[in-house]
């Protein structure tokens, strides 16, 4: 079966450079058989709710039908906060709608569960989508990502995202991101350096090094503490939206963490950029995603009328590490697949396009563990990411091109240009989310998402670099409407006025109340925020 | 994570914000405080990765009389070490400026001696070198970006993960870690202006970049009609 590691490490030496091996599985068959989606004892069916009928990841199915943290009675008396604009979120997405609203004249107010910039985005790595290059266009970005998730994106979201897409970019250079230049270019005049990312057509992915999220939370953060008109808000998560008499959303039910009780943050809109929901650990995976991914922002969104689209449908990215144990959940950047290196099986033989899409070498990995092509050590298993392949091609690119990489090597004690990495696929991104039109907004007014929590752009499987243009796209579709929205008729009657029928509709399903959710943080935070209410009383 | 029938590994015992806990070898602090049991909802963000500078901790090994810095989530625990998270905190003060009212390059002193007024007065104290997790020359970015040297002093920023702890470290109150990204983003927002993005820029304002939704690229090729 699996080869242990001193067999496959020779052989993958033997063999180098691997030999590509044509996968007889064409990639329907592939996907149907090794993808974790495709398992259909993963799957529920939403019984309450917008989305009654929709498949629907277990896991998330547990939190989405369940009951709220919060009664009219614990939000009696507490302190309330006003403000035009609410932005649930403090990733790339929160603060670029913060930005875009305050510069639209809103006062905002920004609530974060941990701190300000620590999200999904501040992680990504390999880079962002823009169709630039002569050769590209904004239709070839536009059917890219359709094609990669297999034609069920909405395509007007889709439109939007590759159209505002060079605006974003250079949008983020006025708010003072670098990007890579082209070799020999100037910083004035030049060309900016693109690679194409795995189910593209053009090279079209924009980085700065291996730490573009990086680059980017770094100004945008900066931005945000800047800005007037933003009131920040850390520590500060959203147990539940507020709504009024006609099913508005009037703002949310925060949770100060550091008194332990509710605060109402009253406001005209709304916007959830709360991220995704890695550290659900669906199927049991390990996450590559924030410590905050849990998945708030869809419970409050769902609880409170809107409609999600594709729940059945989370990205594994094919390259985590396997090994060292203590660093599971870490990711190797698609840009060193993008870079050139090779995937190796226990047999020292290549065994997929490592730039076909993720799901599809995600796929391709899970199937020569399961045929027992795999490599083990320690009691983990995964293939080669073949590092030094890539390094004696390309003499330097390691500690010039793909420095997070290389640290990450350094941090498991191995040099990457002397040993391969042992990769597995990792739980990575939430393809599916709230649904919303082109300017971000939801079924329920006053309530607007941007980001990951959101669900129409990236069909059943995202592209490397769609996420960091989704947050700035989408982030500044959202925040201008959110504004826009605010200057509207405000809600009345503010409170819990949804949770009655919820309510209902669980009983109705037979649905138990006794799970209340969002669980804010995963399981071993050891967190209760019912107790923790009682903390502060 | 250990193999059926295999050797437990070793646990080493340590003190974490007072707790005493156990851990297996191999284990980061961060990981060691989760198996303990302690509750965690601050302080803890990309969890390994380093890069967002959350995780900050106080770390004393026996024997030594000064406690370094470091990242919980990159530190490995040792026996007997002494460990304390380090809450996040804004800076004291805001250096407030508006990138987009800086267009001028010819006045970039100006604008690092106006809005980092401190940066001058660096005592060269090795605080903020100290206090560092990265290891980032921090001191000499502030004496580079007092002299003017913006692009020299954004270099060496590069692997800033905003962790603040030099803010924390410094008794004139320069707040290194928010002058290091002023300098970065200024430098980006007055001199990077890629040719090949501008050109795609002026070609979609004049309406040359049409999407069409139906083009036979954006459906399923070959899809049997229903």
């Amino acid at each position: 079966m699996t080869r242990p590691y001193p067999a496959a490490l020779a052989a993958w030496r033997g063999a180098a450079p691997a030999p590509a091996v044509a996968s007889p599985l064409p990639v329907p068959a592939l996907l149907e058989r090794f993808h974790p989606d495709r398992q259909h004892s993963a799957m529920v069916t939403l019984a309450v709710g917008s989305s009654a009928g929709q498949p629907c990841r277990a896991e998330l199915a547990a939190l989405l039908q369940a009951d709220a943290l919060v009664e009219d009675v614990d939000i009696a008396g507490a302190p309330v906060l006003e403000a035009d604009v609410l932005v649930i979120g403090g990733g790339g997405a929160g603060c670029v709608a913060a930005l875009t609203a305050a510069r639209a004249g809103a006062r905002v107010l920004l609530a974060t569960k941990l701190r300000l910039g620590d999200s999904n985005t501040v992680m990504a790595e390999g880079g962002i989508q823009a169709a630039i290059g002569a050769e590209d266009s904004l239709q070839r970005h536009f059917e890219d990502t359709l094609r990669a998730g297999h034609f069920v994106a909405d395509k007007a979201l889709v439109a939007a995202l590759v159209s505002d897409g060079p605006a974003a970019i250079r949008w983020l250079i006025q708010e003072g991101m670098s990007f890579d230049l082209a070799p020999g270019s100037d910083r004035m005049g030049g060309q900016l350096l693109r690679r194409k990312p795995g189910g593209a057509t053009a090279a079209r992915l924009l980085s700065y090094r291996d730490f573009t999220g990086l680059e980017m939370m770094r100004a945008l953060r900066e931005a945000t503490l800047l800005q007037p008109g933003i009131t920040l808000l850390d520590r500060h998560p959203a147990l539940e939206l507020l709504t009024d008499d006609r099913g508005r959303c009037a703002g949310a039910v925060l949770h100060d963490l550091a008194q332990g009780r509710p605060v109402l943050a009253r406001a005209g809109a709304t916007l959830l950029a709360t991220g995704g929901a890695g550290r659900l650990h669906a199927a049991g995976f390990p996450t590559s995603n924030h410590y905050g991914a849990t998945a708030d922002g869809l419970v409050l969104a769902y609880r409170a009328g809107a409609a999600l689209r594709d729940m059945d449908s989370l990205q594994y990215h094919p390259t985590g590490i396997a090994w060292p144990p203590h660093m599971t959940g870490a990711l190797v950047s698609e840009a060193a697949r993008a870079s050139g290196a090779a995937l190796v099986n226990g047999l020292g033989a290549r065994f997929v396009d490592e730039l076909a899409t993720r799901d599809v070498v995600a796929a391709a990995i899970l199937r020569e563990i399961a045929e027992g092509r795999g490599i083990g050590r320690d009691g983990v298993e995964g293939v080669f990411l073949d590092t030094p392949g890539l390094e004696a091609r390309e003499p330097g690119i390691l500690a010039q091109r793909l420095v997070t990489l290389t640290h990450l090597a350094g941090r498991a004690g191995f040099d990457a240009a002397q040993e391969p990495f042992l990769v597995r696929p990792t739980l990575h991104y939430q393809n599916g989310g709230v649904a919303i039109d082109a300017a971000g907004r939801t079924a329920v007014p006053g309530l607007l998402c941007a980001g990951e929590v959101t669900g129409g752009l990236h069909g059943r499987n995202r592209m490397m670099g769609n996420a960091l243009l989704e947050l700035v796209v989408f982030g500044r579709r959202g925040g201008q409407a959110a504004a826009e929205d605010a200057r509207g008729e405000r809600p009345r009657s503010i409170g819990l006025n949804h949770l009655a029928e919820w309510r209902r509709g669980l009983i109705a399903q037979g649905l138990p109340l006794t799970r209340r959710t969002p669980i804010l943080f995963p399981p071993y935070g050891n967190f209760d925020a019912t107790a923790d209410r009682g903390r502060a009383a | 994570m250990t193999e059926p029938g295999s050797e437990a590994p070793p646990e080493i015992a340590f003190t974490f914000d007072g707790q005493p806990i156990r851990a297996r070898a191999g284990a980061t602090l961060l990981q060691a405080w989760i198996a303990a049991g302690l509750p965690l909802t601050e302080n803890v963000g990309c969890m390994g990765q380093g890069v967002c500078g959350a995780c900050r901790v106080l770390v004393r090994r026996p024997g030594e009389r000064l406690a370094g810095t470091a990242l919980a989530c990159e530190m490995q625990a040792e026996a007997g070490m002494q460990v304390s998270f380090v809450d996040h905190f804004p800076a004291r003060r805001a250096h407030a400026y508006d990138l987009h009212a800086l267009t001028d390059s010819w006045t970039a002193l100006e604008q690092i001696d106006r809005v980092f007024p401190e940066a001058r007065h660096c005592r060269h104290c090795g605080g903020c070198d100290h206090a560092c997790p990265k290891g980032i020359a921090v001191q000499r970015m502030v004496t580079l970006a007092a002299e003017g040297q913006a692009f020299a002093a954004a270099a060496l920023f590069d692997h800033c993960v905003l962790c603040n702890l030099c803010v924390a470290a410094c008794p004139e109150h320069i707040d290194p870690a928010h002058l290091g990204q002023f300098v970065r983003r200024m430098t980006a927002a007055l001199t990077l202006r890629p040719a090949d993005l501008i050109a795609r820029l002026r070609e979609i304002e004049q309406g040359g970049q049409p999407i069409d939704p139906e083009a036979p690229g954006a459906n399923p090729a070959a899809a049997p009609s229903p």
